[in-house]
Formats: structure tokens, sequence, C-alpha cells
């Protein structure tokens, strides 16, 4: 397994700061949206908890070392009845591809998951249109 | 809510901007109600059933807490809906329109500083029970002539309050003197049944914003079940901080699923707030 941990400035301040975006969620308080990492790794551990639920991904270097990403992601209650559960997360041990923002407050491997992408290019993702060509037509 | 609406629209184009997105729900007090709503089309105008006592039955699942998103199954892949996504955003964006509670003068600035800094002071946030009345409308009720029970699946864990309806008293054990969920007795003024609790803990806070209260908060629940709906009223009361009664409505509509465990509240968000951004819980 190889890493990419690579920082991209994704979004340009300029974007953000021109959105009238009273933020009302404390994502913000704690993530970092204009920057996003990509990591290469395997789910090792979910804790399904509220307020957010944990998706832990080891991630390698190229030395071989491995890190532990603990990456947030939604309320337990969201994924109700959706088929997305602890299990399912836990039993594709496939290298899978993780975008996530990281902690503002430094820390390391700390983040919150925005796409989890499987090799047969199926995703759990923050983005509807990521999942449903017909959404991202109708928005072009 | 059309410029929230817009704004979901624009902005959930591009993968950033679903974390954006979800910093950035804007419109207050947004919640699921609109969407159990239609799981139940024209649930009000349906029948009003009974127990053999004659009072109407409230037995049933009446609403699920989980704000204002889902996870939504699209061919093999799994994406954020409700508010996220434009196709559902409508009906988890129906303001409720709740009015704020009126403090006393000399209080506002207290809720101002708890509100500014809500990450870090709101006990509900970090894990701890809302209580009555911020833990919302009972998610389901079990209902005997002798007593109603209120089940709660809270984000912060599962809650649960006993009801007797026989005729007793609030209790006086002064061991038991505040509790988050309080002491509740029901009483039936016709049709609707009325909820009084007092020996509230002052631990607790009346809502997402700052809004402390003390231990004299006195609590009213009224709930009238139209059809497959109830009408849902609480107004709390505290003549120490507030200067008037201040009261919440909610429509709940019966629902056709059960009501699932809440996971365990761990709180791992507290050592990293950078920043003050808010955190809306509405219930």
């Amino acid at each position: 397994m190889r890493i990419a941990s690579r920082w991209m400035w994704a979004a340009p301040a300029a974007l953000l700061c021109a959105l009238p975006l009273p933020a009302h969620h404390s994502f913000a308080a704690e993530f970092d949206a204009a920057k996003t990492v990509t990591l290469r790794g395997v789910v090792s551990k979910v804790d399904w908890i509220n307020p957010h639920i944990f998706v832990y991904v080891d991630v390698k270097d190229d030395s071989g070392k491995t890190t532990t990403w603990a990456l947030q992601s939604l309320p337990p209650l969201f994924f109700r009845g959706s088929g997305l559960t602890k299990d399912v997360l836990l039993s594709n041990k496939q290298e899978v591809t993780v975008t996530a923002n990281p902690a503002k407050d430094g820390s390391q491997a700390y983040g919150f998951m925005t796409k989890l992408s499987y090799p047969d290019g199926h995703v759990f993702s923050m983005s509807p249109q990521d999942a449903d060509p017909n959404l991202k037509k109708a928005q072009k | 809510m059309a410029l929230a609406t817009a704004i979901h629209r624009a902005l959930a184009a591009t993968p950033l901007a679903a974390a954006i997105l979800i910093a950035s729900v804007s419109a207050p007090a947004q919640t699921n109600y609109a969407a159990e709503a239609a799981k139940n089309p024209g649930a009000a105008s349906k029948p009003t059933p009974r127990l053999a006592d004659g009072h109407p039955d409230l037995n049933g699942v009446w609403h699920h807490f989980f704000g204002i998103g889902t996870i939504e199954k699209v061919g093999q892949s799994f994406v954020v809906g409700g508010a996220f996504n434009p196709k559902s955003a409508a009906l988890y964006s129906a303001p409720l329109n709740d009015p704020n509670p009126e403090y006393k003068p000399q209080f506002v600035a207290k809720v101002k500083s708890l509100n500014e800094n809500q990450v870090k002071e709101d006990p509900a946030l970090h894990c701890m029970p809302p209580g009555v009345p911020r833990l919302g409308p009972p998610h389901q009720i079990v209902h005997t002539p002798r007593q109603v029970v209120f089940l709660y699946a809270d984000s912060t864990g599962n809650q649960w309050r006993v009801i007797p309806l026989d005729g007793r008293p609030h209790g006086t054990d002064p061991e038991t003197a505040a509790t988050y969920n309080g002491d509740s007795v029901g009483r039936w003024e016709g049709d609707t049944l009325v909820v009084d609790v007092t020996r509230l803990t002052d631990e607790t806070w009346l809502g997402d914003n700052g809004l402390f209260h003390t231990r004299k908060l006195h609590v009213t629940e009224r709930l009238k079940r139209v059809g497959d709906t109830i009408q849902y009223q609480v107004t709390a009361e505290d003549p120490e901080v507030l200067q008037k009664p201040w009261t919440l409505s909610r429509t709940l509509t019966l629902q056709p699923d059960a009501l699932e465990e809440a996971a365990p509240c761990v709180d791992k968000d507290a050592g990293h707030y950078v920043t003050t951004e808010h955190h809306d819980n509405t219930r």
C-alpha cells in the first residue's frame, strides 16, 4: 500500500468568503473545509456512536509505517434503514480511497470523511451527485 | 428558506460543497417532521382510535429524531440525503418558526455568552441528557389506562419517562429533588393529555442557543391525537429568568416503522474545537 497524503487547497478562500453562510454546525469549529487530504488504506475499525460515527483507516506510507486515521462521519441515526452499517463498513477489506477535511487544531490523522471510494467504483459520499448521474446532469 | 435551498443546490455540485454544506445548513430549527408527515398521507383525516376508557389511544411511534439528514442507497453506493439532497431538501428544510424565549433583561447577556460559546458550553452537545423540555416530543408512546410511557432514542442516548395518570401528586422525595426529565404527572382535559413536569435540574438548557433555566422551571405538555397525528405543545415557565411562558408546537405523525435503540453518545469532539461555530440539534 502506498500513501497518497497530499494536501490540496481545494477551495479558494474567495469562494468561501463569497457565500453567505452563517455557520450553524460545529463542523466548521473543528474541521477545515478549505483543505482536503486524500488517503489510501483499509478500514480497520468503526465506532458506531453518537453524535457522529467514526471510521478508522489504516494508511501505510512508503516506508511501511502504518498510521491510523480517525475520521468523523455523520450521526448514526442518519444511517437508519439505509443498509450501510458498521458491519458493512468493516467487512470490506479492500484498499479504499478516502478524502477528508483535516482538523483545524492541527491534530494528526484526524479529520472529517467526505468520501470513501471502493475499487469497484461504489462510494460512500457526502455529495449526492457522486452516486446519481441524473442529479449531476440536472444541475449543469 | 428559499435561500438555504438555493445554497444547498449551488453547493451540492461539488464534493467539497457537501462538506461546506454540512457546515452551513443555515436555517435554524430544521427537522424531519415534514418528511415524517409524508410517510403517512392524510394522517390527520383518519379516524382517531380510542382505548376502552374512551380516551384517545396514544400508542405508537410518532417521531424519529435524526435531524435533517439520511443516508440513501443509490445503486451500490451510499450518499447523504434528506436536506443535503436537492431531491428531498424541501421535506427536511421546513422551518419550525419557533419563537425565542424572552429572558429578563439582566439575563440576556448570559444567554448571549452561552450561545456564542455553545460548542463548549452546551451540555447536550457533549452527550449529557438534554432533559425536559429540550428532549422534544415523545418518539414512542406506550399508553395504558393508568400510565403513559414516553420513549426517546435521542442522540445523547436512550431516554424514558413514566407518567402516571392516576391522579397522584408530584413526588416529594428529596433524593430525587431534581432530575433531567423531572417529575411528570398526567391528566386528561377532554381529549387532551396534559403532562405537568416539575423538579427539573438546572443543568440543562431549554434549547440549542444558551437557553439556561433555574430549578423553578415548570413544564406543561399538551398532547391531542387527531387521526394519525398528535398536536404536541410544550410550555416552559421559569419566573426566575423568563419574562413570560415560552411555548413550542409540533405536529407528530404516526410512523410505520419501529423505534430503534440509539447508539451510545461518546464525546470525541470536545478537545478539537478551534472556533465557536454553532451546532443546532433541534428536536
